[in-house]
């Protein structure tokens, strides 16, 4: 699989490019927007200065790495299963003996590698817009990471159930969750910016607990850090949504299949 | 009944029937017209709850420093329903021949006696339609859900702007177009070209920030015209020559060269795609 | 010549590029017509039979102006393919692309109404052919249903009806009875037969070798890009001799094909399956003299003979004999 990624990134040189082109002007776009709030923006801190209180950086870079796995995956695991329905290749999936389980591993295993590449290149590019990006309690930070992204892949899989539902509309839903989580799960800032009816929303996702440790750990704990629940809870919360996600999101996925093949409809445009 | 010659009449009823087709189809995918309002209101409001964030009870005056107004929610919003017209003419002009490619008809286009550029021009007219009701229900919905005025301002000059701008923004997209059939990656190219014309017309920010090689590539697009002049009129910015009607020229020039430059390019990689693999292999 | 399709010396070349592993890659030369010439005459149904990549697709694409030939020259109704395109388009109606040249969001009325303003229909004008067409192929019931829940029998057809949309004196069909059901080909060829009566000029491609004899007034067998022989179905058949042409059942493992191959006389032998085992059959060029040398080949190789059946030649045979291959074995391995 490894062999075929890298065989896509030669022979197709432009979405190659493209990615990582995409990101870095997305990246830009939000930061000089964000810049324009600064208050010496004509004598802006040197390039690779710590934060300033005003200064983001952690906020918006470490949320933008983990909203990047949640895109990503809404499209590749989610998204993606609708695509072979429309195409037929569905019906062929499971014509065949292969493991269904171990297909969708195999698109876990993508994102990460490719996911991964990008991400690591756009923090880059944030930290040289934006300034020096804070990196304390490495391991936690792991751990945090490893357990948020698990519990979002277990989200793409509840995302492929509910496509095999919806159909058509799957595509639609996939940019309205991926816009949702967007300002709910607050990637981009800090949750003390969401109006209070909103706040109390993101308290029931247990995706914002993921973004609020992530980088409140990694920026170790400013004042106000994190902003949702004492450290200890979300880390409680985390690691629930890591273990159980992934398994609550199989499940509905395989139930989803079963109600598809039941109805006739897993070639069905 | 054999098909008849074509007249003017006829190639506008293709325009009109082109155009009619398409919005048949996308009144068939529910809850899309429903994002396609959603989604600018939500892009624009990253910025601004950043940017209340960071600043606190200063946003407002820091923001008036750098652009000139403090009213960023609007400046952001107008922004972000700019992006939605340049993101809606490359997806729907610059990928329009991979668009007919995808669901099949591309053949069956080349097939009929009718001149590619009335389709096209029908595909435009539902694209301008359908970005303008998304960006103009986009930003008054902000507006109110954001709390501004949204019609504070030279409403009237603003609207002369964005119809200014339309016309060479297509050409512009049907420039590209000629890039996309033959790089043939279309997905990734389209990204990456709404992406590169967002951040070059400055959507969220003035171009005034760019080092001054990239503010002269900015302003040879007319898009970047076409934001500033819907800010300037909306939120009393200063336009790029200083006259309102001095930036309309330009974009009036711009709406002369565009589209002849785009169509003469297209025509011309066209005709290149199909002395070597034929119209199928777009 | 002065046919409805007029075609000179015509051919095309692509570059292709190939690749070997990651970085490596060449360019070669692929030739899918060589200096083809023929003519469609008026009012005929001319077949185009051929196993893939022998260039059919590219001829009728040629002749359709979807592609441009690197050399020779055609004409299509009297117009010429590259100089005057819009009139070649104007004066065709094509069913190419099967389901796929449909709006899927749409209806079928919507689908036929949109193809009839592309060929400057006016909008009245547009309706009535549609609702004519509509009837005629028998989905008028289904007509204000979007295409994407039709069958694919029901999206053929509609496909088909797109192609009548303009009324067009000539129609260019490929393979249109294709994924449809016994009795609904059976009605598509009746109205190909209507439209025949009515004076249109059909270029039809198929892969049933039935449908070929019983519809086309004559023939042209393409492959690698080359015409190998063109005439009525009778003249094709008469082209081979009753005994030239021997069919052998029974068990006939590979080998012993190989063998027959090998034996002088030999020009074809190609294996099929039968319903009581293999069919073997066998293009000689001088009659059934050379049949025991044929029958020891066989036997010496482990071929077990239920039958010998010497039969009529068909056009099936004539198709082996200038190919090497049967039109349904090569479909079975795509």
């Amino acid at each position: 699989m490894v062999r075929k990624e890298l065989i896509l990134m030669v022979r197709y040189p432009v979405n190659f490019i493209a990615s990582f082109g995409q990101i870095f002007l997305i990246v830009a776009i939000l930061s000089l927007g964000g810049r324009t709030f600064s208050a010496n923006l004509d004598n802006p801190p040197p390039i690779g200065a710590p934060p300033t209180s005003g200064n983001p950086s952690g906020v918006v870079i470490y949320g933008f790495i983990l909203f990047m796995f949640l895109s990503d995956t809404l499209w590749t695991i989610g998204y993606n299963v609708r695509h072979e329905q429309v195409q037929g290749t569905l019906e062929q999936l499971y014509l065949s003996p292969a493991s269904k389980f171990a297909s969708l591993v195999s698109r876990v295993a993508n994102i990460l590698l490719w996911t991964g590449l990008l991400t690591l290149a756009a923090s880059g590019l944030m930290v040289l817009m934006i300034g020096r990006l804070p990196v304390e309690n490495p391991w936690l930070g792991l751990y945090l990471l490893v357990m948020s992204l698990a519990g979002t892949f277990g989200i793409g899989f509840a995302f492929a159930a509910l496509t095999l539902r919806i159909r058509e509309t799957a595509q639609t839903m996939a940019n309205l969750l991926q816009f949702v989580f967007l300002i709910l799960c607050a990637n981009f800032f800090p949750f003390s910016a969401l109006p209070p009816v909103l706040l109390r929303i993101s308290r029931l996702i247990p995706l914002s607990y993921s973004v609020d440790a992530f980088r409140s750990t990694l920026m170790n704990y400013p004042p106000g850090y994190p902003e949702l629940a004492p450290i200890s809870v979300e880390i409680v919360i985390v690691t629930l949504f890591g273990i159980g996600m992934p398994f609550l999101g199989y499940y509905l996925y395989r139930r989803a299949e079963d109600h598809a093949r039941r109805s006739g409809s897993l070639s069905s445009f | 009944m054999t098909a008849t010659s074509p007249t003017l009449k006829s190639n506008l009823s293709i325009v009109l029937a082109s155009a009619r087709m398409r919005l048949a189809t996308i009144s068939r995918y529910p809850g899309q017209l429903l994002m396609d309002i959603f989604i600018p209101i939500v892009f624009a409001a990253m910025p601004i709850l950043l940017g209340r964030a960071t600043a606190g009870p200063d946003a407002g005056e820091n923001f008036a420093q750098n652009t000139g107004t403090s009213n960023y929610v609007a400046y952001m919003l107008i922004g972000s329903a700019a992006f939605t017209i340049v993101t809606y003419a490359f997806w729907h002009i610059a990928y329009w021949l991979r668009w007919e490619q995808e669901t099949g008809t591309l053949e069956a286009l080349y097939l009929s006696p009718t001149h590619r550029v009335w389709v096209a021009g029908g595909t435009a007219l539902y694209s301008c339609l359908r970005s303008l009701f998304s960006a103009s229900a986009a930003f008054l919905i902000g507006s109110k859900i954001l709390g501004v005025n949204p019609f504070e301002g030279g409403v009237g000059l603003a609207f002369l702007f964005i119809l200014s701008g339309l016309i060479p923004i297509y050409g512009l997209a049907l420039l590209f177009g000629a890039l996309v059939i033959k790089v043939k990656e279309a997905n990734a190219l389209i990204n990456l070209m709404q992406w590169g014309v967002s951040f070059l017309m400055g959507i969220f920010f003035p171009i005034a920030m760019f080092p001054p090689l990239l503010r002269a590539i900015a302003l040879l697009f007319p898009p970047t015209w076409m934001t500033n002049g819907v800010r300037s009129a909306l939120l009393g910015l200063t336009y790029f020559f200083q006259e309102w009607y001095l930036d309309l020229a330009v974009l009036w020039a711009f709406a002369l060269i565009a589209p002849l430059l785009g169509y003469w390019v297209f025509t011309r990689a066209e005709t290149s795609i199909r002395r070597n693999e034929g119209v199928g292999q777009f | 010549m002065t046919g409805t399709v007029r075609v000179e010396n015509l051919s095309k070349t692509y570059q292709v590029r190939q690749r070997k592993g990651l970085f490596k890659s060449f360019r070669s030369t692929v030739e899918a017509l060589k200096g083809v010439t023929l003519e469609v005459r008026p009012g005929e149904i001319f077949g185009l039979l051929g196993p893939n990549g022998a260039g059919k697709t590219t001829l009728i694409k040629i002749l359709t102006t979807l592609l441009l030939p690197s050399s020779g020259e055609a004409w299509v109704n009297g117009f010429h393919v590259q100089r005057q395109e819009n009139q070649v388009r104007a004066s065709v109606g094509c069913m190419l692309m099967g389901e796929r040249g449909l709006y899927w969001k749409l209806t079928g009325r919507e689908n036929l109404e949109y193809f009839g303003a592309l060929y400057h229909l006016s909008p009245q004008d547009r309706r009535q052919r549609a609702l004519e067409i509509l009837e005629r192929i028998q989905l008028g019931e289904i007509a204000d249903r979007t295409v994407e829940t039709y069958s694919s029998g029901q999206k053929m057809k509609l496909a088909f009806g797109k192609a009548l949309i303009n009324d067009a004196p000539l129609l260019v069909l490929d393979e249109p009875t294709n994924t449809l059901d016994v009795p609904s080909a059976s009605e598509l060829r009746a109205v190909v037969r209507d439209l025949h009566a009515q004076g249109k000029t059909i270029i039809y491609t198929t892969h049933i070798m039935s449908e070929a004899e019983t519809l086309c007034d004559r023939v042209a067998i393409i492959d690698h890009g080359q015409l190998l022989a063109l005439g009525s179905i009778e003249e094709l058949k008469d082209s081979l001799r009753r005994d030239q042409v021997t069919r052998i059942e029974g068990v006939i493992p590979s080998r012993a094909v190989a063998a027959v191959k090998r034996l002088p006389t030999v020009q074809q032998a190609t294996r099929t399956s039968a319903d009581s085992g293999d069919l073997l059959t066998i293009v000689t060029s001088d009659g059934h003299e050379f049949l025991p040398q044929i029958i020891e080949a066989l036997t010496q190789t482990g071929a077990t003979i239920k039958k010998i059946a010497p039969e009529e030649v068909t056009l099936e045979d004539v198709f082996i004999a200038k190919t090497g291959r049967t039109l349904a074995e090569d479909t079975r391995e795509r």
